[in-house]
């Protein structure tokens, strides 16, 4: 048995291009060769096309837990989609537990355990347990062992005494517990887990994370994706960021840090922010991939930079943002976190 | 880690997986609809007010000593005017609310999220529409059956004919008339709102099976028309087999060209449905709401 979980070669995804959409289209090549066109009556105006996955190579390794980081339309879901066998790839092959992703799509899914639309894929007009049972006999496990794998499962997700309830009734971090029940049912050896803490409060999602830390210690392959980056950093073995569509940075955690480890994160926070001292901060030698980002209090506004020396940026910073009805409120010079590593490889915060 | 619970065992194992699948998707589907307290109202009141509205004008155009009824009477054959529009009319809310309900099964599962997780399974996908059919088909069963009752204890209708001949109709009818609802289903996934079609189909019904007048009253090319829908015949054959006592022989002309209908309406059904499935891991139609 090969080593890799999942390995995707190439993988391309291309969507015909929705008119409003915004979507960044391509026109896309003839669906006919030029000659076969010639003979038609009318011609088939040539479709747009948008990318949204353009040639993702992934190793996974058996046993790891691998993130895949990016911001909502960098091509995060529509890659773990081809890999679920949900949508075929336009172009590029991929194998998951060593099963092509097209042409084994049935033992593709009997090797995956699925979190995909979290609370949404689950019905709520059913119980937890009915929900249970209901995807049990889906993935074909014995009636004589659904009981048992379904009483094993809530006391393990902690809802036993609400096992019988209308999940209706369940808040959203006991839903996301019914999905990640309903994935493992069948215990698949790989898990593929989208953006599973999106909604879930503080407390929930650090239950949810020690869970798949957990899963993995069991042995399980955790495909991962989400745009938190703590989670990120602290879940996974190793981390592909993802950006309109290519996998820019693949590397652990620390190794994905240490290639900004020389710059320094300066971290203002400033109230009376406006839009000119946007290139005046950016004129200034030695700033890099700056951001902002307004705070949910009115006009409190962060603003991150990188900068190889601190020391001799700060001054001239401080002495830009001066006047004109801005002021500092609070100064920080921090380590470089994941989602520096991801501005400065994107230019863009990942919230962006 | 355990390992993986399945084993790749074909033939009768794999039958006997499928079939449970099923099963829990009929019952899944089940429990959904009696958790709806609305379909109490459905059950109760819509096989009441629809008929009724044809037969109160009916009896408005019949004149005032409804001297009128005679020569309805006369003209269909029938020795039971209301029991000939409830025919009629139930006929078309079956096939409305196979649209309605089947025809946009898949299209709810896909809005409400869960369509992705099923098509996630290794359950065969078919399974996913056919098995909504099974309550749908018991509702559609107790809802002609509460007709009967309703219109028997509010109007004095009375059945002459044997109720297994009923039967018999309509399950000729069902692969036609379910058929028709799946290629519905597959055609709402790809294109999302096809409230349109089912206007269409309906009013279709309505104008050319002749739910309340006999067919023979319409013009030649609308008659013509009329073969080619399978809901004509059933029309015809369950007023014959609830009023006229009729028996096997004289409802095959009926249920032959019924089965036939169901032949083909089944094969576009699953046809449909196959391209549709091929065409959403092509658009990643599925996920989308």
């Amino acid at each position: 048995m090969s080593d890799l979980a999942i390995e995707a070669r190439q993988l391309v995804k291309k969507f015909p291009a929705r008119p409003g959409s915004g979507d960044k289209a391509k026109v896309g090549e003839p669906v006919q060769s030029p000659r076969k066109r010639r003979w038609q009556f009318w011609k088939k105006k040539a479709q747009a096309m948008f990318t949204a996955v353009d040639g993702v190579d992934l190793q996974i390794r058996r046993g790891e837990i691998f993130g895949l980081l990016g911001p909502n339309g960098a091509g995060k879901s529509t890659t773990i989609r081809m890999l679920c066998t949900l949508l075929e790839p336009t172009s590029g092959t991929a194998t998951v537990n060593g099963f092509d992703v097209v042409s084994q799509a049935n033992e593709v899914r009997r090797s995956l355990g699925t979190v995909l639309a979290g609370e949404r894929s689950i019905y709520w007009k059913l119980t937890g347990r009915e929900n249970l049972e209901y995807f049990a006999a889906l993935y074909h496990i014995p009636a004589n062992i659904t009981k048992r794998r379904v009483d094993e499962l809530i006391e393990r997700m902690e809802i036993k005494d609400r096992a019988n309830e209308l999940v209706e009734k369940y808040s959203t971090g006991m839903r996301q517990r019914i999905a990640i029940a309903k994935a493992l049912l069948a215990r698949p050896p790989i898990l593929l887990l989208d953006e599973p803490t999106l909604g879930l409060d503080p407390q929930a999602a650090r239950n949810l994370r020690s869970l798949i830390a957990q899963l993995k210690q069991e042995g399980h392959t955790i495909l991962l994706t989400t745009h938190y980056m703590e989670e990120a950093d602290q879940l996974s073995d190793r981390i592909g960021i993802i950006d309109t569509g290519k996998v820019i940075a693949l590397d652990t955690p620390e190794g994905l840090k240490r290639r900004i480890d020389q710059k320094e994160i300066i971290r203002l926070e400033l109230t009376g922010w406006h839009d000119d001292l946007n290139d005046k901060l950016k004129g200034i030698e030695g700033v890099e991939a700056l951001t902002t980002h307004q705070q949910n209090e009115a006009d409190l506004w962060e603003v991150n930079m990188h900068a190889q020396n601190s020391r001799a940026t700060l001054p001239r910073i401080v002495e830009a943002i001066s006047g004109n009805g801005t002021r500092l409120v609070n100064m920080n010079i921090v380590k470089p976190s994941l989602e520096d590593v991801f501005i400065h490889l994107t230019g863009k915060a990942l919230r962006d | 880690m355990q390992a993986s619970l399945f084993n790749t065992s074909p033939g009768k194992a794999r039958i006997t997986s499928e079939l449970r699948s099923l099963w829990a998707i009929v019952r899944r589907e089940w429990i959904i609809f009696t958790r709806y307290p609305s379909w109490i109202i459905a059950l109760f009141i819509w096989p009441l007010i629809f008929p009724m509205m044809y037969i109160f004008t009916a009896r408005a155009l019949s004149g005032p000593d409804g001297s009128g009824l005679d020569v309805f009477i006369q003209n269909t054959g029938a020795n039971e005017f209301i029991g000939y529009i409830i025919v009629g009319t139930t006929v078309w809310m079956w096939q409305n609310i196979v649209l309605w309900d089947v025809g946009f099964s898949l299209r709810n599962e896909q809005m409400r999220g869960t369509l992705e997780s099923n098509w996630l399974s290794p359950a065969w996908r078919f399974s996913h529409l056919l098995g909504p059919t099974g309550p749908q088909i018991v509702s559609m069963g107790m809802f002609i059956g509460i007709t009967a009752l309703e219109f028997g204890l509010l109007f004095g209708v009375r059945l002459n004919g044997s109720v297994w001949m009923i039967v018999l109709m309509m399950l000729a009818a069902i692969p036609a008339i379910y058929g028709l609802g799946f290629a519905f289903a597959s055609l709402v996934i790809t294109i999302k709102e096809a409230s349109a079609f089912v206007y269409l189909v309906r009013g279709l019904v309505m104008i050319f099976c002749g739910i309340t007048f006999p067919i023979s009253l319409l013009p030649e090319w609308m008659q013509e028309v009329a073969k080619w829908l399978p809901q004509t015949y059933l029309i015809h054959g369950m007023r014959a087999a609830a009023f006229s006592n009729a028996g096997l022989p004289e409802l095959i002309p009926d249920v032959i060209p019924l089965l036939l209908f169901g032949a083909f309406w089944l094969a576009v059904g699953y046809s449909t449905f196959l391209w549709m499935e091929r065409r959403a891991r092509q658009t990643g139609a599925i996920g989308q709401y």
